[in-house]
């Protein structure tokens, strides 16, 4: 099984980061949840350092962070992106798609 | 745990035990699958707060810790470090009040610009109101131009009187300064053109007089007979333009003819140059530009003038001069040359000093290195990066810093009042030494070098110490040889500081043992000042009053006047012409005058060589007198009898009745030159309306006893002679000699006790390298005991240590001291910049330091008891 999962591309944590957050506030762990079940256990977050990444997020001022209440009843710290951290994840993404693409049309390139 | 951190890996164990494992394995798992939570909540502190601030906080700590624990150390170094900044900010603080300081409340100060005349004597002289008109209404680069002179009087408001110092200005003063008034308004144009008797108050005066009550406006201010009219109040921080001055008020230039019972003579004169000149410059004129248009406006207007005296050595004195355009930007220049001269030499002396502090702390930063070696090698075992134990001490150095940068600013509050005290020499000196952002910035920046530099040595040294051999060895070595570079280098400074303090007092002692003709103790001296101008019979009625009155006070046995008081640095010259005598054109005719009343030379104890002196028959006769002295006699009438020749000058035929020893006129420095002494009367009617008895200093020689005793008699006296007199200024004749001997006091003072200091410091260093050499060598000192070496070989290897160090010192430190001498060339008198006894005199002082602070440690060494020696480690 551990075969089957990647580690992730060198610099696209903060953009996956600021994509699930995009989709809802979250918690650490629910953003390591997110990652695997999204990308059907294929990618794995080395759970290490996406603190870290969180960190360095919000000190950038595309995070925001908050204490509440989570699922299980225990307050857990919530991460909501910044008006400047959609904008930023937008830049990603298209960032990407350039990326993905141009990857693409390589390895699509018959032999 | 951080909490976040907490929720995540409790969030994980619950999946592992929701997967069937039991608690404790799950826990395990998620731990494992995490990856640490310790190095990861390290990375997150990285994150939230660079690594380097939290290290810097942790090494400050730490470096408070270490200090606390070792009091000698810290008192030693914050010692020095107080000497060396506190003394580096007191004359910095003095140079920037004199020199760097714009004039504060003026606008744009950079436009300021002083026109000055210079000749051989000034910098900057003064300029004659004609000079000023001319450039008033001719420099194109300029948008507005004034004069001022100061004015001195005992001023009286609401009945109480007071002396005051304030100026007296032209017109456009406040307009080119640009300043606001505080209260009321300031003087105009207006108030110039025609004599108005207002005045402007300083701030500082309003708040010391009037308590800065607003009915200070139209209050009425007497000085002299003059009454007038307060109308308005400078702002706060204007201190005048010649801040070494008192300015208290201000009023119209045209008001002075009034005030000082002047006849006018100065609008018109234009050889009395008795105003100080100021403008501004038009926006986006640079000084080079405004400098070269006053220099060349200046040269034809000179050149005119000159014109209309006879060639001769005056004219060509007058043609020696040009005119320029200075920086105002601080203020007056004047007064400033003469103080920034002995400052530059102290900034010189307080440099080095500093530079014995720096080595010094370097020295106990080094020592201190040394004892934590084994610290040092533990702390590089656990992994402590290179970067890291330099940053360890320079955090030492930098709280170091900070303690010695704030001792030292306070030492700087107390030695530059000292200072200023000193070069004020009894007089009002209202120089503002504050403590302001460039002064604060200068100490903490001198602070931080010396100790950054102190604490760079031994920081690298301890880089690259190696582990091992430093972990297994006891006591450390290593350090020897930079520890003892660095005593050498405080010897050398303590040699170049001791040669200059001897130098300087060589120079103070030679100054004093000068033959001045006269002798100056048991003279008393004093100034009058009056209400108002007399008459001249009234006037010489007064004056021989307070010569009568003088002579009959206890223990006089002399009383006299004079209108020059020698070494007064005053002077009064004119052309001569002598009988059979022609002068050499070009050859100065010139000689020193003097006015003087029978029994001058009875006062100042000169000794009348040949012919008489004058007595109560030459006031009434119409044969005028004078007294010449020897060097008139050898320099004019070589070879021929002196008595009965006639001089003339000023258009009035003189015949030499007699023939005084030479004395000192300006000053003790200057040689002897040729004089002449007018009797007072005849010169009076020579003159007639020139003579008031403020003109005079009253003089009386008592038999035994202070002088001074007769100050307060006189003071008694003078209201009964006359309702409006007062005396002014009483003091010894010594005094004023002292007074003129100013800057070499100064020099000689300082020059002394940052030598002794410097000696002391030094002192200690080598104490310390010896010290801690013989602790070092303990064991071989017992070695060479119990092989047979006696206590005398013992001390003879300490001390021979100690030659070791001296030497090369000594010989540096000379080299030193030859090179910089030259610098202080025009404050020596009677010795040379590389004057040998100077030198020898300051390598003995260090010699006999040394062997001194080496005693100690060779004592110790020469009673060390061979087989505790042995024993020891």
């Amino acid at each position: 099984m551990a075969s089957d999962k990647s580690d992730l591309l060198q610099g696209t944590l903060d953009m996956l980061v600021l994509k699930i957050i995009a989709l809802e506030p979250a918690h650490g762990y629910g953003i390591a949840q997110r990652i695997q079940q999204i990308s059907r256990e294929v990618l794995q977050v080395q759970q290490g350092s996406l603190y870290p990444a969180l960190h360095r997020l919000e000190k950038r001022g595309w995070l925001k962070a908050e204490w509440r209440a989570s699922e299980t009843g225990r307050d857990a710290k919530f991460y909501t992106l910044t008006r400047t951290g959609r904008k930023q994840l937008g830049e990603e993404a298209a960032n990407w798609d350039r990326l993905a693409g141009a990857v693409e049309l390589i390895m699509r390139t018959s032999e | 745990m951080d909490p976040e951190i907490a929720y995540h890996v409790d969030r994980l164990t619950q999946d592992y035990v929701a997967q069937g494992l039991d608690p404790r394995e799950a826990r395990r798992r998620a731990l494992l699958e995490f990856g640490g939570p310790a190095q990861i909540e390290e990375d997150l502190r990285d994150i939230r707060r660079p690594r380097w601030l939290a290290d810097l906080r942790q090494d400050l700590v730490y470096a408070a810790r270490t200090l606390r624990r070792s009091r000698g150390f810290l008192a030693s170094a914050v010692l020095t470090l107080a000497l060396g900044t506190g003394a580096n900010t007191a004359i910095f603080s003095l140079i920037d009040a004199v020199m760097l300081r714009p004039m504060p409340a003026v606008r744009a100060p950079a436009e300021v610009v002083q026109i000055a005349r210079v000749m051989e004597e000034c910098g900057s002289c003064a300029v004659s109101y004609p000079l000023f008109e001319y450039f008033h209404d001719r420099l194109s680069s300029i948008s507005g131009s004034f004069v001022e002179m100061a004015i001195r009087h005992e001023i009286t408001i609401d009945g109480v009187d007071e002396d005051a110092t304030g100026s007296a200005v032209s017109g456009e003063y406040y307009q080119v300064l640009g300043l606001a008034p505080a209260a009321g308004r300031l003087l105009t144009p207006l108030d110039d053109a025609v004599p108005t008797p207002v005045a402007v108050i300083s701030y500082d005066y309003w708040r010391r007089r009037f308590g800065l009550d607003p009915a200070a406006i139209g209050a009425r201010l007497t000085y002299a007979t003059t009454t007038l009219t307060i109308v308005g109040v400078e702002p706060k921080e204007f201190e005048g333009t010649s801040r070494w001055r008192e300015h208290s008020f201000a009023a119209p230039l045209s008001m002075v003819d009034a005030l000082n019972g002047g006849n006018g003579k100065w609008r018109s004169e234009w050889s009395l140059n008795s105003l100080a000149m100021m403008a501004r410059l038009k926006s986006g004129v640079t000084l080079e530009r405004a400098n070269a248009e006053v220099t060349a406006l200046f040269e034809p207007w000179i050149h005119d003038r000159a014109a209309t005296i006879p060639v001769g050595f005056q004219r060509q004195q007058i043609l020696n001069q040009h005119a320029v355009a200075l920086s105002g930007a601080a203020g007056m220049n004047g007064l400033r040359l003469q103080f920034i001269k002995p400052l530059a030499i102290l900034m010189g002396i307080v440099a080095l000093v500093l530079l014995l502090a720096c080595a010094n702390i370097s020295g106990l930063l080094l020592a201190r290195a040394a004892a934590r070696q084994r610290e040092i090698s533990v702390r590089r075992a656990l992994g402590a990066s290179n970067g890291r134990l330099v940053r360890q001490f320079l955090a030492e150095s930098l709280l170091l810093a900070l303690c010695g940068a704030a001792v030292g600013f306070g030492a700087a509050q107390w030695f530059s009042r000292m200072l200023i005290n000193m070069m004020a020499n009894g007089d009002s000196l209202s120089l503002k030494a504050t403590a302001d952002w460039r002064v604060f910035a200068f100490t903490g920046a001198v602070s931080l070098v010396v100790c950054v530099l102190g604490g760079l040595a031994p920081g690298l040294g301890a880089a690259r110490a190696r582990i091992n051999p430093a972990l297994k060895e006891v006591r450390a070595g290593g350090y020897r040889h930079l520890g003892r570079l660095l005593v050498v280098a405080q010897l050398a400074i303590s040699m170049t500081l001791l040669v200059g303090a001897s130098l300087f007092i060589r120079s103070l002692v030679k100054l004093y043992s000068v033959d001045t003709g006269m002798r100056t103790g048991g003279v008393f001296l004093a100034n009058v000042t009056s209400k108002h101008h007399f008459p001249p019979a009234r006037s010489r009625e007064i004056e021989s009053a307070i010569i009568d009155d003088l002579r009959r006070m206890p223990g006089v046995m002399a009383s006299s006047a004079a209108n020059m008081v020698p070494l007064g640095g005053g002077e009064w010259n004119r052309e001569v012409q002598v009988e059979d005598r022609a002068f050499r054109p070009g050859e100065d005719n010139t000689t020193l005058l003097n006015a003087v009343s029978p029994g001058y030379f009875r006062v100042t104890g000169t000794p009348i060589l040949l012919g008489r002196d004058f007595d109560a028959r030459d006031e009434s006769s119409q044969n005028h007198v004078v007294i010449v002295n020897e060097s008139f006699v050898h320099q004019l009438l070589a070879g021929q009898q002196p008595l009965g020749k006639h001089v003339t000058s000023n258009n009035v035929r003189y015949e030499i009745i007699g023939v005084a020893a030479d004395t000192k006129y300006q000053n003790l420095r200057k040689g002897v030159s040729r004089e002449m002494y007018l009797e007072w009367v005849q010169q009076q009617s020579a003159e007639p309306g020139r003579w008031q008895p403020m003109g005079y200093t009253y003089m009386a020689r008592v038999s035994a006893g202070d002088p001074m005793r007769l100050a307060p008699l006189m003071e008694r006296a003078m209201p009964e002679i006359d309702p409006a007199m007062r005396i002014f200024r009483p003091q010894t004749f010594e005094d004023q000699v002292n007074e003129s001997t100013l800057n070499e006091r100064i020099m000689a003072t300082l020059g002394g006790f940052f030598g002794v200091l410097a000696l002391i410091v030094a002192c200690l260093g080598i104490f310390g390298i010896l010290a801690f050499q013989v602790s070092r060598r303990i064991n071989e000192i017992g070695i060479r005991m119990a092989l047979g070496a006696a206590r005398r070989d013992i001390v003879a290897l300490v001390l021979r240590e100690a030659a070791l160090i001296l030497v090369p010192g000594c010989l540096a430190g000379s080299l030193a001291a030859v090179v910089l001498s030259r610098f202080a060339t025009s404050f020596l008198f009677g010795v040379t910049p590389t004057d040998p006894a100077a030198f020898g005199i300051a390598a003995l002082a260090l010699a006999l330091s040394t062997l001194a602070a080496g005693y100690l440690p060779a004592r110790r060494a020469a009673r060390v008891d061979p087989m505790a020696a042995l024993r020891c480690d």
